[in-house]
């Protein structure tokens, strides 16, 4: 699996492979009837028997054992939920929206807008395109889609207009659920055995936020769009699991959603911008709590070194599973593994170096910040530099080399305890929220007009990002006050950045 | 290498290009244009449907909604912000501005990314751009 050789097969054959070999010996059970899970968020959720038979299937239980947050759990505690139950959420929310919306177009336009039967309707495939849109994460959600995302056969996905929308994840996601293997099961345990004519090929199309019909356009926004089930239960989710008190007022959103004409489809708008407001603000404020904590990329830097070490020493390192084995040389080779079954794995493997940086994550033993990168640190912050730091985070070779040029530029004394890949300089991705095609429609019949035209979403997210994004440098502990003068000095001689160490210091104590 | 990754000009570079060379064009001091995201989409789009653009490729537009839309030039617009080469005027964060640093990133970096042949794509997108983003 991990060989060169296996990434000359197509993308869409290897995800096929790799249902195939989830699906390996497992034994399908059809339940007696629907069932009620509850969830601490959202209360009973109600699943028909159809949807119980994919809930059970091996593609969901995964999900289980992958944490919605990743690594964030080193950090708060509690943030434990995983890609299962936000599946499961999602799911409900997306009938919810449906609901809405089903109920004020009855007032407002008088007819249906969708069919809402749970076993074939519109209903029944938003509900499992939703309960299917994140089947395609793999090992620490999005700590590790950050790593294969810059993997080439996926680059070269995202350059279809199709997918050129779509998180790597969701990509993955999407062919999963198109997979031969995924199909037939589908066909032979959803279709025929529960009775419930739903068409794979729409469900799919959802994922990718696109219906068929034009008229059906807003049942594909619920399921992918700037405020669709996804984003509105995981916002909800982790900063209820993180312990944040950030509101998201979804009988409030519910009741000011609608449908409308809008260039040709009948398209999802608000009456009113607030919850989007919400949404947004409550988004950012996850990210420059949460997703951006200065530990939590710590932690994701600290996995891309052993992921790194991984791939580059595949005869020692590649994990083995029957019938397969992962060293993530490629995309679909994370979804292989997930949180649970890589830190057990890896203990088995006898390398020294994955031996070491699994004791740090076992005892948290994490590196540490040596060197803090912002507009606060930064005295020529307005050098183009800049843009050759924020490069960086496109292009990983790059960045390998910046790191190893730190590395190399350390006194020989720290060099001989140090590991290149000790040296971690992290550039976090920017905060963003898609507008896409959000609009607002005043009143019935009003034209929908662009959500920027009420409230800057976009520049807004740019304005936090610029005043909130900080990049750094991680090391040992015990080596963080060399690695802080070589990364000064390696960062204004290759991208002309002048960093006060002392006010960097202010934020990183690294003595 | 196991981890294949491409080292091509990015998305944001070939926006930052088309900036700048707009800007001297235009022969302006400083080049300032209403840069919601919805009328840059309408824009590049348009551009993007030009044969001759084929740097513009870079930016792939998803036709399957009511409006086409590029997360790249989406994303690039973000970058080239929280890079401090373009920035937005309050309090209405709807004319965008190019900075100084841009043309100090062109001129150190980008310039010598672009081929002859590239160079001279990017001037005709710049013309087109500025004509179409002044009388947007």
């Amino acid at each position: 699996m991990s060989s060169e050789a296996s990434i000359a097969v197509p993308l869409e054959e290897r995800v096929d492979q790799f249902v195939a070999w989830l699906f390996r010996d497992y034994k399908t059970i059809i339940p007696r009837g629907p069932k009620v899970i509850n969830d601490s968020l959202l209360g009973n959720q109600y699943f028909s028997k159809h949807e119980v038979v994919v809930i059970d299937c091996p593609l969901l239980q995964r999900l289980k054992r992958i944490k919605q947050t990743g690594l964030v759990y080193h950090v708060f505690p509690s943030a434990t939920h995983t890609r299962f139950e936000h599946s499961l959420g999602a799911t409900t929310v997306a009938e919810r929206c449906f609901h809405a919306i089903r109920d004020r177009a009855r007032i407002e336009l008088g007819e249906a807008v969708a069919n809402e039967d749970r076993l074939s309707g519109d209903l029944a495939l938003v509900r499992m395109a939703t309960l299917l849109h994140d089947v395609g994460h793999g090992l620490c959600s999005h700590a590790s889609e950050q790593i294969y995302a810059l993997l080439s056969d996926l680059r070269e996905f995202k350059r279809k207009p199709e997918f050129s929308r779509k998180d790597p994840g969701e990509i993955l996601s999407y062919l999963i659920v198109r997979s031969p293997t995924f199909q037939n099961w589908f066909q032979e345990y959803v279709v025929e055995a529960c009775d419930a004519p739903l068409r794979l090929d729409t469900v799919a199309a959802l994922i990718l936020g696109k219906h068929p019909e034009k008229d059906k356009h807003f049942l594909a926004q619920i399921v992918s769009s700037p405020y669709d089930a996804d984003k509105l239960d995981y916002i909800a989710r982790d900063s209820y699991y993180c312990g944040l008190a950030l509101t998201v007022d979804l009988p409030r959103f519910y009741s000011m959603i609608s449908v409308a004409s809008w260039k040709g489809y009948r398209a999802l708008v608000l009456r009113s911008y607030v919850p989007l407001e919400q949404i947004l603000f409550s988004k950012m404020m996850l990210f420059g709590s949460v997703y951006h904590h200065q530990k939590v990329k710590c932690l994701d830097s600290m996995l891309r070194s052993i992921i790194q070490h991984m791939q580059q020493n595949p005869n020692r390192c590649a994990i083995q599973f029957p019938g397969t084995r992962v060293s993530f040389a490629e995309p679909v080779e994370y979804l292989y593994i997930t949180d649970d079954e890589f830190f057990n794995q890896i203990q088995g493997l006898g390398d020294p170096y994955v031996q070491e940086m699994l004791s740090r994550f076992l005892r948290r033993n994490l590196f540490v910040r040596c060197l803090q990168i912002s507009r606060r640190t930064v005295v020529n912050w307005n050098h183009y530099g800049r843009a050759m730091l924020m490069d960086l985070g496109d292009q990983p070779t790059k960045l390998d080399d910046l790191e190893r040029k730190i590395y190399e530029q350390l006194p020989a004394s720290a060099r001989s305890v140090m590991n290149p890949r000790d040296v971690r300089l992290s550039i976090p991705d920017r905060p963003r929220i898609k507008t896409e095609d959000a609009v607002v429609q005043t009143s019935p019949g009003a034209e929908p007009e662009p959500i920027e035209l009420f409230f800057p979403v976009g520049q807004w997210t740019d304005a936090y990002a610029h005043n909130k994004w900080s990049s750094y440098v991680y090391a040992p502990r015990e080596q963080a006050v060399p690695v802080r003068d070589a990364a000064i000095s390696v960062l204004a001689n290759e991208v002309g950045l002048e960093i006060d160490a002392a006010k960097s210091d202010r934020a990183c104590h690294p003595a | 290498m196991i981890t294949q990754t491409r080292t091509e000009i990015l998305p944001d570079h070939i926006l930052s290009a088309i900036l700048t060379l707009a800007r001297r064009q235009a022969n302006e001091e400083r080049l300032v244009f209403r840069g919601h995201d919805y009328t840059l989409q309408e824009i590049f789009y348009a551009l993007s449907r030009n044969p001759e653009y084929s740097l513009l490729q870079e930016f792939v537009f998803c036709e399957s909604g009511p409006i086409p839309y590029s997360p790249a030039l989406s994303d690039s617009v973000s970058k080239l912000q929280l890079s401090g080469l373009i920035g937005r005027e309050n309090p209405d964060y709807e004319r965008l501005f190019l900075n100084p640093a841009a043309e100090a990133f062109f001129d150190a970096v980008l310039a010598r990314e672009f081929s002859p042949e590239a160079r001279q794509q990017l001037e005709k997108i710049a013309a087109d751009f500025y004509r179409r983003v002044t009388a947007s």
